[in-house]
């Protein structure tokens, strides 16, 4: 029993360094640690339910290591808030007034793809909607949107440019071609197509655009009728 | 809080608790019939031991083995019966050479056990 309890706690520990290090993707909406707890009972309850050889006992131990570990990661949860950054982690804000945090999201493995559809998810449209946007620790989206933002959202804005390169499907849906958005872009200061982080435009025109490290710039396109 | 503290103290008292027994109870055990088969292995060398000496060790066994049942595998417990079973009929014929290798098998065994439930590194891993 004592090798039971003492490897669970090392398997317990090395699956929540695991998902702390994977980020805020792989958890969903739950703490790093009830995560593992989640993914090490389901295994612990089947192994001595469905193999007869192993005295129930030995599952029993396991599952009690596990309760052990919980509570005692709750407890430190509440009382050590250094320690409950370092085990449940802290929440990131992708989004802040000079737009698109960038080293946030490569911080937590997402992509500017996975942030336009937690926007939309939140029932944002437009990355020009929100004054800031975050990442819980359990890993749900928040975000606080600007004043009239509703006005904002009249069309739906797609990705032009992702991390420096063209979407040739939204490309082509705007009836544009890269060399016209190679121009606007020279147009807001950003001269190397790799330096964008992200260009989205609407319907009506409105665009969104920001270089990597820079601050983001929106804009209407003069666009003759609306696209979509 | 309070209740938390409760909780963890109750738990980890339960762990160590059965830990403890458990390393107690399976070492004791396998002495037990470690001190049985040992008799049993020099009767046999000495070509004294008869099949009703195999049964009284087997009986030994059958007592113990119950409690076993919560703390080992079952496989490694019916592994032990299997291997006492063909001693006894090496015992029941006198074949005493077929009987030897049997019982320092089942010699082996019962120290081997008893040292998979130590708290060591190689244990752990």
């Amino acid at each position: 029993m004592a090798l039971i309890f003492i490897r669970t706690i090392i398997v317990f520990g090395v699956l929540l360094l695991v998902m702390r290090l994977m980020g805020k993707r792989q958890i969903g909406e739950m703490q790093p640690y009830e995560f593992v707890i989640t993914l090490i009972i389901a295994e612990l309850a089947c192994i001595p339910m469905s193999d007869i050889s192993i005295p129930l006992l030995y599952g029993i131990t396991a599952m009690v290591s596990v309760y052990l570990a919980h509570q005692i990661i709750c407890l430190i949860d509440l009382k050590f808030t250094k320690a409950r950054s370092v085990l449940s982690g802290t929440p990131s804000i992708v989004i802040n007034k000079n737009g698109i945090d960038d080293t946030q999201l490569k911080k937590n493995n997402l992509n500017v793809s996975d942030l336009l559809e937690s926007l939309r998810g939140a029932g944002y449209f437009s990355f020009d909607c929100v004054d800031y946007a975050l990442y819980e620790a359990g890993g749900s989206f928040s975000a606080l949107p600007k004043q009239n933002y509703e006005q904002i959202q009249s069309s739906l804005p797609v990705i032009i440019v992702n991390e420096g390169k063209f979407d040739q499907k939204n490309v082509s849906l705007t009836g544009k071609d890269e060399e016209y958005f190679l121009q606007i872009l020279k147009g807001q200061g950003c001269d190397e197509l790799k330096k964008v982080l992200v260009m989205t435009v609407d319907g009506n025109g409105n665009a969104y655009c920001q270089a990597k490290g820079k601050k983001y710039r929106s804009f209407k396109l003069n666009w003759e009728k609306n696209a979509w | 809080m309070v209740k938390t503290l409760i909780s963890i103290f109750i738990t980890l008292g339960l762990l160590v608790g059965i830990s403890a027994y458990e390393l107690y109870h399976v070492k004791e055990t396998f002495a037990i019939f470690h001190e049985a088969l040992e008799s049993l292995y020099y009767k046999t060398e000495n070509e004294r031991a008869s099949h009703e000496d195999g049964k009284i060790v087997r009986k030994i066994w059958v007592r113990e083995k119950r409690d076993l049942h919560i703390w080992i595998p079952h496989t490694i417990i019916e592994n032990i019966d299997y291997q006492l079973n063909e001693l006894l009929g090496y015992l029941y014929e006198y074949d005493y050479q077929d009987a030897l290798p049997k019982i320092e098998i089942l010699l082996e065994i019962s120290e081997f056990i008893p040292q998979t439930y130590s708290l060591s590194l190689e244990n752990i891993l």
